[in-house]
């Protein structure tokens, strides 16, 4: 019964789950070109934004089709709202990825205290560990993993808290200009998880139709 | 009616003042049983509506609350059914007063081959009213409530037969407001008119819950979700088996939250 509308579904859904994996992905490659100062890695992901946008517009105008033609409910229309949610935050995190590559092109040019490396690639590794939760209890509509996400965001929070403390230790020659960019840098690496967080709500919500306070 | 317990069955009451209370409700055709152990309160002054495969009771349902059902020979129904907490089928109700205070739209708009004035007219004067300008009245004030007055003013005197479908189904609930009833049942009042006067309808139940209870069957689910307060859907899972009422609830909770399994396959189109 409905077919080529539960075929859309499955299509949509496929579709917001590659887009998530690929949100990881340009998160990872930012990261790294921060880490490594490599710049060509950098400008891959800031190429990559221009499709990432279209995509998601895509989703969210699919989305409001099939709410318009088929009159979606229950289950169905808590799958196309969650849809329409998550492209929206996940076309941010792509933003997000996207200023951190813009972060190695102003830093690359010259190398910082390495603690200050070590604690954004070991909160990169963290915020991997976030998205890779939330994409699998999305397609598995796993309720127990979408709830444990806020709890695998705490420790992100809390080396953000640390990067702040080591860069007070910083010394009048070092370059502001760099330190305030890596800043940045993990401040989009810790709302990149935090957007991940409110998906993981979403999808509570699409499993059990009720709305989770966070 | 035979001894009932009245908690004996599921029994489904969202919050709010009740108007009509059924528990434990069995209804039967001869010896073929159409519904089984329907306990559900239908709330007052909102707009209830039900809904369910066809053939799954709700007409059958719809029409305990007026008794027609008992116009209907070989029928019986157990269990209670009260209005206001009165037994409606304890002896000594007068099934005509009841059909009075709980009126009928039915799909097919039925006025009497008689004018538009003479229809709404009808119920005021079976009631003993016979001036003519409180006749008058009524039918304005009627007319109006049913969004009709506005095109029929002029031709009052014209046959009821003579307009339009969706001017007749209105026609007919103003008939039906005329002899001011407490509750209006509405047996898929939209399937047979067109989309513009469907809307009229739709938006005319709205007003009416300002003062009335309202209980629609439909099959459209959308119109259902528009009009609607609370939904009740019914079930017959298995032919020959009676139909039950699977889930109840505010109908914002059925169209996104639905609790059970077998609502949200049917609202969804995955059977049905």
């Amino acid at each position: 019964m409905r077919e080529g509308f539960r075929q859309e579904l499955k299509d949509l859904k496929a579709e917001v789950h590659k887009i998530g994996t690929d949100v990881t992905d340009m998160t990872r490659k930012a990261v790294t070109s921060l880490v490594e100062g490599d710049v060509d890695i950098a400008q891959e992901v800031i190429d990559f934004d221009d499709s990432m946008d279209a995509r998601c517009l895509g989703i969210e105008e699919h989305a409001l089709e099939v709410i318009a033609t088929q009159s979606p409910v229950a289950r169905d229309l808590r799958l196309l709202y969650s849809l329409t949610y998550m492209a929206l935050h996940l076309e941010r995190m792509a933003d997000l990825a996207v200023n951190i590559a813009k972060a190695t092109k102003r830093t690359a040019a010259r190398r910082g205290p390495q603690t200050l490396y070590d604690l954004i690639q070991a909160q990169g590794n963290l915020v991997y560990r976030v998205l890779d939760a939330t994409m699998e209890a999305f397609e598995k509509s796993d309720l127990e993993l979408a709830r444990k996400l806020e709890d695998l965001d705490e420790p992100i929070d809390h080396l953000y808290k640390q990067f702040f403390r080591e860069l007070g230790r910083l010394q009048d020659e070092d370059d502001i200009e760099w330190a305030s960019s890596m800043v940045l840098a993990a401040r989009y690496l810790e709302r990149i998880a935090d957007n991940a967080v409110d998906i993981g709500e979403r999808i509570a919500y699409l499993v059990t139709g009720e709305f989770e306070g966070p | 009616m035979p001894e009932h317990d009245i908690h004996a069955s599921p029994f489904v009451s969202p919050e709010g003042p009740d108007k009509i209370t059924v528990r434990d409700l069995d209804f039967f055709y001869g010896d073929f049983q159409a519904l089984a152990g329907i306990g559900v309160s239908i709330k007052q002054k909102a707009v209830t509506a039900f809904i369910g495969p066809s053939g799954c009771g709700k007409s059958t349902f719809l029409r305990c609350f007026n008794r027609m059902n008992d116009l209907i020979p070989g029928t019986r129904a157990t269990g209670l059914v009260t209005m206001d907490g009165q037994d409606i089928y304890a002896p000594g109700v007068d099934p005509v007063d009841l059909r009075r205070r709980v009126g009928m739209i039915f799909q097919q708009p039925n006025p009497f081959p008689m004018s538009i004035y003479d229809n709404v007219a009808y119920g005021p004067r079976l009631h003993g009213v016979k001036k003519r300008a409180e006749l008058d009245d009524i039918v304005r004030s009627s007319l109006e409530r049913a969004n009709l007055w506005k095109e029929v003013k002029d031709i009052l005197d014209r046959n009821g037969l003579a307009l339009s479908g969706g001017q007749q189904q209105r026609l007919c609930i103003a008939r039906v407001l005329a002899v001011e009833p407490e509750v209006m049942l509405m047996d898929e009042p939209c399937s047979a008119i067109d989309p513009t006067s469907v809307q009229k309808i739709e938006d005319l139940m709205a007003e009416l819950t300002d003062r009335i209870t309202i209980v629609i069957v439909t099959h459209n689910m959308q119109q259902a979700a528009r009009v609607s307060e609370f939904t009740a859907f019914f079930l017959q899972e298995i032919a020959g088996d009676p139909a039950v009422l699977v889930e109840y609830d505010r109908t914002a909770n059925i169209f996104t939250s639905p609790q059970d399994r077998r609502t949200e396959d049917y609202i969804t189109g995955r059977f049905g």
